[in-house]
């Protein structure tokens, strides 16, 4: 398993992106974190493991596969999250203006080297 | 299990390619074994996406389920795929005869009579849609209740079913809905919400607050309805992803896009009170499926306006 | 939800909205109960707030031992349902939250939505609180009076 520190870091230089933290899914705890000033990462961490806690059971119910990759669309930005296995999830925070596109590669990258 | 049946079971068994799942599939659905003729086909249709036979096969098949809406596709998939395959025509004449589309049913029968002149009962069902056509112009002619078209589902070349065949499902649940068969023709199941949308068919969701269904269906990669579970989690779905970004101050949610590991979901709210699920299949891009569901929306709202 | 200090009420109503917890106790470090929510008994709600205490006040025994002031909190984890407790300080003293969640809940949210209604609690307390001596012959009737606002009897 890679630095996660690095791999968060390395995922904050993607344009637009506010910060990024590795949780644990059950828990909802943080692992480790890049984030920058402002952002609650306790609130991001248990926010998104419950998202992504629910999601997984709705998607379970419709008999599809675990999600992979998800994007919370709201006003002024989004937050991504992917699994890394089945214990941790990859979460970051973007703005509006950040490219998402690139943002998911990346995530889905270091979540591949975290497992 | 007959001979004929074990027989071809361990042929398809040897070779999970062979074409011979078409007969396998026709002949346990003669037989009533719906189920096994249901994995069956859906398994051969896997292999055989473009095959208009694989599509009109497992239409039957739906039909006999009691699964109209999902036959009707099927089988204008059929057609896409081979403009000329009778059996698909007869299949899509009895489902607009049952819904009262006379003029679409004569269309699609006339057809198969033209190819196949022998074929005694699609030709006796076509003149008792001529009468039934006939009547109803009159202005003082008497309804009668149609009886069930048969030849829909026989083979060309073979005996019709005679009337009141018991093997033929009444599709009463149609409920004299219109639809018109071209090449964007919609679900009758979806045709109430989603009207006026090109391409939606399986896999749109729409649900209240209460985690309630208002309209769409969904079925899982089994064909097992799951729309009524799936619209119970939706709402708290919809709950946490408000709360997420309200409390992380990004404003309003939009929309939640995810990719699983065989589709892409798309959840997005119509209106203050409503969710829409729009599931879509791996071969289509996230970026269209929230297109898609844009269009979708626009539908839903239309439908809850009209509805109130 | 019921409580013995109305300023109690709308911060752990926010409290339990956002955490989905079962079951939620409010007291002071000696045990005294504040505001219980989800007990269906009162023996329950008093049992819970003497074993409450009495876990905070051994385990800050511990952190004492090992250096520490005393813990923040503590999760005790089951297979179904879970127990969170933490000592707060608040305008009316030091408190001890007792919250029991289950699947619905995570330790994440009951933490972070907890830390909130710590904030709003020294937000809404009264600026004074009122003097009081709680007197051997007029605790047994304190007690009593507790009980029947927390069960609304």
């Amino acid at each position: 398993m890679s630095n996660p520190v690095e791999l968060l870091e390395r995922l904050s230089t993607v344009r637009g992106l506010r910060g990024s933290v590795l949780v644990s899914a059950a828990d909802g705890l943080i692992v480790a974190e890049s984030l920058m000033t402002g952002v609650d990462g306790r609130a991001v961490a248990a926010l998104a493991a419950s998202l992504m806690n629910r999601l997984r059971r709705a998607t379970e119910c419709a008999g599809r596969k675990e999600p992979v990759f998800l994007q919370l669309q709201a006003q002024s930005g989004s937050v991504l999250a992917t699994p890394c296995g089945a214990e941790l999830v990859l979460v970051a925070v973007a703005g509006p203006d950040a490219n998402v596109g690139l943002a998911r590669l990346e995530m889905l990258e270091a979540a591949g080297r975290l497992v | 299990m007959s001979d004929d049946i074990r027989g071809m079971t361990a042929e398809l068994a040897a070779d999970p390619d062979s074409l011979i799942f078409l007969d396998l599939g026709e002949a346990l659905r003669r037989r009533g074994q719906l189920d096994a003729a249901f994995k069956v086909a859906r398994t051969g249709l896997s292999r055989y996406p473009e095959l208009a036979k694989a599509h009109d096969l497992f239409a039957r098949i739906l039909c006999d389920r009691g699964e109209p809406d999902r036959a009707f596709e099927s089988w204008v998939t059929a057609l896409q795929l081979d403009a000329g395959l009778v059996s698909a025509h007869k299949g899509l004449g009895f489902l607009y005869y049952q819904a009262g589309d006379l003029a679409s049913a004569e269309k699609h029968l006339a057809y198969s009579t033209q190819v196949d002149p022998d074929d005694t009962g699609t030709a006796a069902a076509l003149e008792r849609v001529r009468a039934d056509a006939a009547a109803s112009r009159a202005p003082q002619a008497a309804a009668t209740a149609p009886e069930a078209v048969t030849a829909a589902q026989s083979d060309p070349g073979t005996d019709a079913a005679a009337p009141g065949d018991a093997s033929l499902p009444t599709i009463a649940a149609t409920g004299g809905l219109a639809f018109s068969f071209d090449e964007g023709a919609r679900s009758p199941v979806q045709e109430a919400v989603f009207s006026g949308l090109d391409g939606g068919a399986d896999g749109l969701l729409l649900v209240d607050a209460n985690g309630l269904r208002l309209g769409g269906g969904l079925r899982n990669p089994d064909g097992v309805d799951v729309a009524d579970s799936v619209a119970a989690l939706l709402a708290g779905v919809s709950k946490e992803a408000a709360r997420t970004a309200r409390l992380l101050t990004l404003g309003d949610w939009r929309g939640l896009s995810v990719e699983c590991g065989d589709g892409n979901l798309y959840l997005s709210a119509p209106s203050e009170s409503t969710l829409l699920l729009t599931v879509r299949g791996l071969d289509v891009p996230m970026g269209r499926v929230a297109r898609f569901a844009e269009r979708a929306s626009v539908a839903a709202r239309s439908w809850l306006e009209r509805a109130e | 939800m019921r409580s013995v200090e109305p300023w109690v009420t709308e911060p752990l109503e926010r409290f339990l909205a956002e955490s989905s917890a079962r079951l939620t106790l409010l007291m002071t470090s000696a045990g005294q109960v504040i505001a219980q929510h989800g007990f269906t008994r009162s023996v329950d709600v008093m049992t819970a707030a003497a074993l409450g205490a009495a876990i905070m006040a051994s385990t800050g025994e511990i952190a004492k031992l090992v250096g520490e002031r005393s813990f923040l909190s503590l999760v005790h984890q089951g297979a179904r349902q879970h127990v969170y407790l933490a000592g707060f300080d608040t305008p009316r003293g030091r408190w001890i939250g007792l919250v029991v969640f289950d699947a619905e809940s995570t330790v994440g949210l009951v933490q972070l939505f907890f830390d909130r209604l710590i904030s709003d609690l020294a937000a809404a307390a009264p600026r004074q609180a009122p003097e009081q001596q709680v007197l051997p012959e007029n605790f047994e009737r304190e007690l009593n009076a507790s009980l029947r606002a927390l069960f609304g009897r």
